[in-house]
């Protein structure tokens, strides 16, 4: 009985000195996984494929359903992880591309989520969103992508 | 970038249906606003004195002559007001503010459409917009999207206007690994030349530019055909005509009056992270005295951290920078005088068709995600019949040579 209501807490001391030390090193931020609704149709998806999508290239999912991408707001460390895993680009690099875009009137960069929960919330309300998020926020609701 | 009107997310939760027709479009029947700020701070240095190094034959002044150190060169801000009408409608208003033709410093409307999206493929664009003939037209006068201070001049010199008048239309075609987008243009333009020279006017322009994107690779072909109409010369040209067929054939061919030209461009861009290479052709071809040009350009960056220096070679050539003009044999010596002079007057005016080569390097830092600073330097060398890329040209500059310049710039987006 003891064993049992001390072991999670000895995890979780150590989860957090884990996390304490990954913070000191600058590279080991929390993972970044790409995300959809539980409920979407789409379980994997390509780096390149997901890279199109949230630059604007490309507005739809290999099967064809509409690809809404929501980004974290700028200068969130999720989002600087995402881009430099999924599209090896800086933030200054993704700012460059999307004002290419948007000093022509050519479109609009994805709409931005305040934080990892806020878009959680969304991806409930429409299965076509994809977005990304800290791991460790990851439940149920939501579907991580595999990125072959 | 700043949007206003509705929280975009309280649109989000009560407007997305399941359905929506575009990832974009929070709401339907409530424009969203978006205003956006660009702008570039430069100093800029040239070691030759007698003219201006400008960045392109629109602006009046530069450094050399008029400042040692000039910051209208590369100096300018925008702002642009984006709005969504619709799903399906758009319109884009773009003001900015640089040094003039005139010296002044109003702001002008850059651009100003109306676009509508007829299908999920097919765009039309009606208004003042850019002509996509370069790789990095688009967004030329945005120096944070550019990855050097400004473009090669060799190159986009032979381009100068930024904007036209008229409709264009844009279809896009996705496959599984190939974005392919083809423009087409009908417009006209009219530009306002320093110098006191008048416009420079364009009609009947059609453009039709093809881009291609595979993975990091982009490539763009383009060709325009406008006809060109700049009286500044006339006066001078007309003098010609009083020496008979000879003379009247000269001025026909150099006179721009309702005179075609055209310009084809190719180019391709290739970015898979930290490596960058551009390379860009262009032939341009005025049945006037601005002649016909070839000219190209490659560049190479590579990105550390966030730094990343680069270099650059551009060459530009002209078909023929001379013309032997009238025959003075046999005239009597006065008319053979006069004769020279028009001669020598021509061979000015083709000299004025830029013949050089440019080594720049220099490295852009990211200073902050929405802010890069610059440094390149230029060594150019002028051909020897040409006058290269300066103007405002006093008593006592020679053609060809050897000119330096420095540049260093603050590039901002909003």
């Amino acid at each position: 009985m003891t064993c049992s209501i001390t072991w999670p807490i000895v995890r979780a001391g150590l989860a957090t000195f884990a996390l304490a030390l990954a913070h000191d090193t600058h590279a080991a931020l929390a993972e970044v996984v790409a995300v959809v609704s539980a409920k979407s149709s789409i379980t994997s998806l390509t780096k390149d494929q997901i890279k199109d999508i949230f630059l604007g290239k490309r507005t739809e999912f290999p099967d064809g359903s509409l690809a809404i991408p929501i980004d974290e707001v700028a200068g969130s460390a999720v989002r600087d992880e995402f881009y430099a895993r999924f599209a090896d680009m800086s933030p200054a690099q993704v700012r460059a591309h999307w004002s290419r875009i948007i000093f022509t009137g050519r479109g609009e960069p994805p709409k931005t989520a305040a934080t990892g929960g806020e878009a959680k919330k969304l991806l409930l309300e429409n299965h076509n969103i994809i977005t990304y998020m800290d791991v460790r926020l990851v439940d149920s609701s939501v579907r991580v992508l595999h990125v072959p | 970038m700043r949007r206003f009107g509705k929280a975009w997310a309280v649109g989000a939760l009560t407007v997305w249906p399941l359905s929506a027709v575009s990832a974009d479009t929070p709401g339907v029947g409530s424009p969203d606003f978006v205003f956006s700020g660009f702008g570039t701070v430069g100093e800029v240095h040239s070691s030759d004195h007698s003219a201006d190094f400008a960045n392109s034959v629109l602006q009046p002044n530069g450094a050399g002559f008029t400042r040692n150190w000039s910051a209208t060169v590369d100096s300018r801000i925008g702002g642009q007001l984006f709005a969504r009408i619709s799903p399906e409608l758009s319109a884009l208003v773009q003001v900015i503010f640089q040094q003039n033709y005139d010296g002044t410093f109003r702001p002008h409307v850059e651009w100003a459409n109306i676009r509508y999206q007829i299908t999920p493929t097919l765009s039309v664009r009606i208004g003042r917009f850019e002509l996509p003939n370069f790789l990095f037209s688009d967004t030329r006068n945005v120096g944070f999207t550019l990855p050097w201070v400004r473009p090669p001049p060799e190159v986009y010199g032979l381009i100068p206007a930024t904007a036209s008048d008229g409709v264009g239309i844009a279809y896009r075609m996705v496959s599984s690994h190939l974005t392919n987008s083809t423009q087409a243009s009908l417009v006209q333009e009219t530009v306002q030349q320093p110098f006191g020279r008048g416009t420079l006017r364009a009609r009947s322009s059609y453009n039709i530019a093809n881009t291609t994107e595979y993975k990091s690779l982009t490539v763009r072909a383009s060709y325009q055909h406008v006809r060109l109409t700049i009286t500044s010369l006339d006066p001078f040209l007309d003098n010609f005509r009083m020496f008979g067929a000879q003379g009247v054939a000269i001025a026909n061919r150099y006179d721009s009056d309702d005179k075609p030209a055209s310009t084809e461009v190719v180019g391709a861009s290739y970015d898979p992270g930290h490596l960058l290479l551009n390379a860009e052709w262009v032939h341009v071809r005025f049945d006037s005295f601005l002649g016909e040009s070839a000219a190209w350009y490659a560049s190479g960056g590579y990105r550390v951290g966030a730094v990343t220096p680069y270099l650059t070679y551009a060459y530009s050539s002209a078909k023929s920078n001379s013309d032997p003009g009238l025959p003075l044999t046999g005239l009597p010596p006065a008319a053979a005088g006069f004769a020279a002079g028009l001669n020598a007057g021509l061979n000015a005016i083709l000299q004025g068709i830029r013949a050089q080569r440019t080594v720049s390097l220099g490295a852009r830092w990211n200073v902050a995600s929405n802010v890069d600073l610059k440094v390149q330097v230029d060594h150019t060398r002028v051909s020897a019949s040409s006058d290269g890329n300066l103007i405002n040209r006093q008593p006592g500059f020679m053609p060809g040579g050897r000119v330096n310049v420095f540049s260093a710039t603050v590039d901002f987006v909003l």
